[in-house]
């Protein structure tokens, strides 16, 4: 019998354009957090997870050696996990196991990006091999919008119900985000205004894509032992997958996407869910395109392939529906990409533990957190309950 | 009780250069040590790996472009960066968690196809204080080199004695790929780096492809009679600013402890056999020795002054020839554990030692002056 494991508390910066603060001060601000949300102090602390995204996005290579002061992390064990995109989950997944294996109580978890300061689409390109990709797969939405028109003629999706149903979702995140203290962009936007915004990338607009931020996220896991001497409700972990495709785009499917139903798969049998859209309360979904939003949904299982669309009309994944996803304003609203992840997963823990505030779910109490990396190649899930 | 843990097969590669690309050099290892354990990936639990974004190979997010050939694809997984240790550590605990009996644990550099390491490593300083004074792990080192002698009365010929030493294992090493028989004086008459470090008490630049295959006690006993057990491990990170540190009295003292903590050593002069350790540079083995409990304060120089280390001493360290015969970034630390598990089957060919191994001591190291380390302890 594996060990219980169980989010304690979270810590968020204020995401946006943070020329307030150096980049330590940034991952400090949400360490700090952290620490006033449980109570703890950094000497209760047995072990650091560090993770970002690569050293051309941050201009300093290993940066857990950096922000050792800032992360409370000097004398203590440390592991640094990178995975792209994936990285706020894969932080995650190593602060679990580490405490799972009985070699720690009490695991920090610290992402964080500051995107202001890099160039995220050049450094995207790189993340291509040299030989083949780079030349063509420049930057993320030129691939986010090849998958989007895939899936739109293999399921013979009409583009005005895909184009309605990708605005609506965007309108929905908009609205949320001023709902949530530490969202990024918070603007009025309507139906109109996402349909006519500045074309991306056929069909992707300018509405459609998440914002560079700069911000940081600080998680604390314990053991049972832990988590039931801090005498408040904490988010257990019920289950975590993580699935990696092949590196060359057109080696695998990516509409009937196997590392995202895999992921999904695994973490559910865990978590012994069998119909997501009934059994899970809310979602936090990666969702830095709209159009990719909905892929996700059907191959998480929340609808069957190809009719993701018309349940988004219908309302099923709003703030009032059957399965809210992201009452956060998502990624769509904030992506600071090292801590994206990880604020899935703050964000999940904050919902099951009824403390989400003005974007709370009411009587949540089972939710989903995901991350996307790579070019469309990783994903990671985990799933968090308010019981053990 | 934590589940044990084993180190049931092992595969590498390296050398200075290599005509085969990095996809069939990484496969290559992987689909060794999977044979040698006889198991197939897709019996595989989970899969981690290590690899660095500090533009090695011009690519980012490693993981990206290395899961094919580590043979992770749909399979469970992570990546730790900087050091590969780190890998072995996350592979065993995810182990000890009961989530998983078997994990593949991989290490991926290709140094031929890298910048100069110190090109590499000036990013591991801030943008505004340490960049542009253009510190790199060598000027750290060479700044760290210079406090151990004037504090401890250490020698320049003492410092290179240890490189005389490793370069003369190494010529047993066939991934080895700088080797040599040296004197003290060659080594220190060799090309100046940063005074007073010189070329040969420096790291070379280098290939090294890793794989190991871990296991529970129960799959581990099934895939191999003679199973290396991972009996402790402890890493620890120091402060950033080399001016906040103690530069003689750092966190491996922390990283050991916890290993030692764990593996029930007391007295490590007495109860370890053998030792791979980290130094890429010549004098940092020395200092290494202190701080794992090898000797007291000050006292390095004595030990190489007694050949105690020697492959044929009391408590061998890098018959392998270290990271100063061999330094591919990222896995030196996997092939540290690779040799460590060798002596202790008895299966390490010409560099095998006299004594009997029956617990090993593996380091591994990244940062200016040593900032963070990893210890782990391997045994029969």
């Amino acid at each position: 019998m594996a060990r219980a494991v169980a989010v304690v508390g979270v810590g968020q910066t204020h995401h946006g354009r943070r020329m307030d603060v150096s980049y330590p001060d940034l991952v400090r601000e949400a360490v700090v957090r952290v620490f006033e949300d449980t109570g703890l102090s950094p000497k209760d602390v047995d072990g650091v997870v560090s993770g970002t995204m690569p050293s051309m996005m941050e201009g300093v290579a290993l940066t857990h050696l950096y922000f050792a002061e800032a992360m409370q992390a000097v004398g203590k064990p440390i592991l640094k996990t990178e995975t792209c995109g994936s990285t706020g989950v894969s932080i995650a997944h190593t602060a679990f196991y580490w405490v799972a294996s009985g070699m720690a109580e009490v695991v920090l978890a610290v992402g964080h990006e500051k995107m202001y300061e890099g160039d995220s689409q050049a450094t995207m390109t790189t993340v291509l091999d040299p030989f083949y990709q780079r030349y063509f797969l420049a930057g993320a939405p030129g691939v986010f919008s090849m998958q989007s028109q895939l899936w739109a003629t293999r399921y013979k999706i009409p583009q005005d119900k895909i184009r309605d149903a990708a605005a609506f979702i965007s309108v929905t995140h908009h609205q949320s985000a001023f709902d949530n203290p530490y969202a990024h962009i918070k603007m009025k936007v309507t139906m109109e205004d996402v349909k006519n915004s500045r074309i991306i990338v056929y069909p992707i607009r300018l509405l459609d894509v998440c914002p560079n931020s700069d911000g940081a996220c600080a998680v604390i896991f314990a053991s049972e032992k832990v988590a039931k001497r801090l005498g408040r409700k904490v988010a257990w972990v019920k289950g975590v997958g993580y699935r990696g495709d092949e590196q060359f785009f057109g080696d695998s499917d990516k509409v009937v996407w196997q590392s995202a139903i895999e992921a999904a798969k695994q973490a559910y049998d865990q978590a012994g869910i069998k119909d997501p859209l009934k059994e899970l309360d809310v979602a936090e979904v990666y969702n830095p395109f709209t159009y990719q939003e909905m892929i996700f949904y059907e191959c998480f299982g929340f609808c069957e392939f190809g009719k993701a669309p018309d349940l988004v009309l219908r309302g099923i994944f709003s703030r009032e529906g059957e399965l809210p996803v992201c009452p956060s304003g998502g990624v769509l609203c904030t992506n600071p990409i090292g801590a994206t992840g990880l604020i899935r997963v703050a964000e999940a823990a904050m919902q099951v533990t009824g403390r989400a505030g003005e974007h709370q779910v009411p009587g949540a109490k089972l939710a989903l957190a995901h991350a996307m990396g790579g070019i469309d190649q990783f994903n990671g899930v985990m799933i968090l309950g308010s019981e053990l | 009780m934590p589940r044990k843990v084993a180190i049931v097969s092992v595969a590498q590669i390296g050398g200075a250069d290599s005509k085969e690309n990095f996809y069939d050099q990484a496969y290559r290892v992987v689909k060794e040590a999977l044979d040698k354990a006889g198991i197939s990936r897709e019996k595989v639990g989970c899969v981690v790996t290590a690899a660095s974004d500090i533009f090695h190979g011009g690519i980012s997010c490693a993981n990206a472009y290395h899961w094919d050939p580590a043979g992770a694809v749909l399979r469970n997984g992570s990546r730790q960066d900087a050091e590969s240790l780190f890998a072995l550590v996350y592979g065993a605990m995810r182990i000890m968690s009961g989530h998983y009996d078997t994990a593949l644990v991989v290490g991926l550099c290709k140094g031929s196809e890298n910048p100069e390491n110190d090109t590499c490593t000036l990013m591991f300083s801030d943008p505004f204080y340490f960049r542009p004074l253009g510190l790199n792990e060598t000027m750290a080192a060479a700044l760290q080199m210079r406090l151990f002698m004037d504090h401890y009365g250490i020698t320049r010929e003492q410092c290179a004695k240890v490189a005389v030493k490793n370069l003369r294992n190494a010529l047993g090493n066939p991934y080895a790929h700088r080797k040599g028989i040296y004197s003290a004086e060659e080594i220190l008459a060799s090309r100046p780096v940063v005074e007073p470090l010189t070329e040969l008490e420096c790291a070379p630049k280098s290939e090294g492809m890793a794989a190991l295959v871990l296991a529970s006690e129960e799959m581990a006993r099934k895939l191999t009679d003679r199973p290396v057990w991972i009996e402790g491990f402890g890493t620890s990170l120091d402060a950033y600013w080399i001016g906040d540190r103690d530069l003689l009295q750092g966190q491996l003292t922390n990283a050991a402890k916890r290993a030692y903590e764990m593996a029930g050593i007391t007295a490590p002069w007495e109860q370890i056999h053998l030792a791979e350790i980290t130094e890429p540079y010549a004098f940092q083995e020395l200092l290494w020795y202190e701080q794992l409990g090898f000797c007291g304060p000050g006292q390095g120089g004595k030990l190489i002054d007694q050949g105690v280390t020697e492959k044929g001493g009391l408590l061998p360290v890098n018959p392998s020839g270290g990271t100063l015969a061999w330094n591919p970034y990222v896995s030196r630390g996997l092939h540290r554990a690779i040799e460590a598990f060798l002596q202790i089957r008895e299966e390490a060919g010409e560099r095998q030692v006299h004594r009997e191994v029956k617990t090993a001591l593996v380091h591994g190291t990244h940062g200016f002056a040593g900032q963070c380390h990893t210890v782990v302890i391997l045994g029969s």
